[in-house]
């Protein structure tokens, strides 16, 4: 238990070093976690993204705070939530101290301009992935497909026409899938 | 002016953090009206230093804006207490929603629901990386660089920190070679 706990704290510090940019930049880390330890289904990581949109507070603290109390409960919770923080706020005290110098960093600009795509490629490339799983029923990465869900890709159509030509809506878009997974399934 | 107390700073992002739904970028417009309005703690140009600083590091946008806006007041402490007020009310938020998802995961509907929140959430990864595409992806570098991390990451299994050090360091060698060439 001790080392499921020290485990979770260091994964979760982790997290917090290199997820840069907003709440979702934690997702690919989360879905690693879930193939390396196995420590909570896929279908829960899809939960919590979920809960984590429909409470308030930054979704990235909330997935870790979740992601905690599936693993290890209430004491799981307080370890990922403070495991997730705590690079950032050595980062940041340092920062206040030396704010004028960083503004005009230029290499933070240039390591920026190769994060930025990485951070597309990864949040794609779970996308597809998890697309995947969803419409041919598999829990395997690329597993060759045997059946289709055909539901499933009706419902994806539903979500994905309208709400990419809007704003972000996450609620809006949660609230949908909920509805109309209730009446297609 | 007068010393803010822990207290005080702790309450305030206690007040926002619950209001704060819907991603991080929310916390501005709280801020503005809080910190820089109603309290003066902070002026307008602050805030916006900030949160420019806040995207180029590491941790969550809201919850660096918030720890910079802490420490404004009351250094690594006033840091500290900002941050801890701001994710109190979704920690105990998370703690019963998923006590109370526990016992209904049996529920038909909930199931189906859930079904259906599955592919919600695709749908909002899929949304994010629409939006962030042209600011992210938007000259040959940075299309090469994206299809060969894509690639990467779908043949093997790769750990996003991997990836993350790997394009800082490449957009870090590639600038600077642009920077002699020009020289």
């Amino acid at each position: 238990m001790l080392k499921l706990y020290f485990l979770l704290y260091y994964e979760f510090f982790k997290i917090g070093i290199f997820a840069i940019g907003g709440g979702y930049a934690t997702l690919p880390f989360l879905y690693f976690l879930q193939s390396k330890y196995n420590w909570f289904s896929l279908d829960e990581l899809t939960n919590m993204i979920a809960v984590s949109n429909i409470t308030p507070g930054p979704i990235g603290i909330n997935m870790a705070t979740y992601t905690g109390y599936t693993t290890a409960g209430i004491l799981g919770s307080v370890i990922t939530t403070t495991a997730i923080i705590t690079a950032p706020f050595i980062t940041a005290v340092i920062i206040m101290k030396l704010i004028n110098k960083f503004k005009s960093c230029r290499e933070i600009n240039y390591i920026f301009k190769g994060l930025r795509p990485a951070s597309c490629a990864l949040l794609i490339s779970i996308g597809l992935k998890l697309l995947y799983q969803t419409i041919t029923f598999t829990k395997e990465d690329w597993s060759f497909p045997v059946q289709f869900d055909y539901h499933a890709i009706i419902l994806f159509i539903i979500l994905i026409l309208p709400f990419s030509f809007m704003k972000k809506r996450p609620l809006l878009v949660i609230l949908a899938g909920a509805i109309f997974g209730i009446i297609l399934k | 002016m007068q010393k803010i107390t822990l207290f005080e700073i702790y309450k305030i992002f206690f007040l926002i953090g619950i209001q704060l739904l819907g991603g991080g970028y929310v916390i501005l417009p709280l801020l503005q009206k809080y910190l820089v309005e109603e309290r003066k703690w902070l002026t307008e140009e602050e805030l916006i230093d900030y949160f420019a600083v806040s995207q180029c590091i590491p941790g969550i946008i809201a919850g660096n804006i918030a720890m910079f806006s802490g420490y404004k007041a009351r250094k690594s402490l006033g840091a500290l207490t900002a941050i801890l007020g701001l994710i109190t009310p979704s920690f105990f938020a998370i703690i019963i929603l998923a006590n109370i998802l526990i016992n209904f995961t049996d529920n038909i509907y909930v199931q189906k629901a859930f079904w259906g929140i599955r592919i919600s959430v695709i749908v909002l990864i899929l949304i994010t990386v629409k939006e962030m595409w042209s600011k992210s992806v938007n000259s040959k570098f940075t299309y090469i660089l994206f299809f060969i991390i894509l690639l990467l990451l779908i043949l093997l299994p790769v750990s996003p920190a991997i990836i993350i050090i790997i394009s800082a360091l490449t957009a870090l060698l590639y600038s600077k070679i642009g920077e002699k060439k020009n020289a």
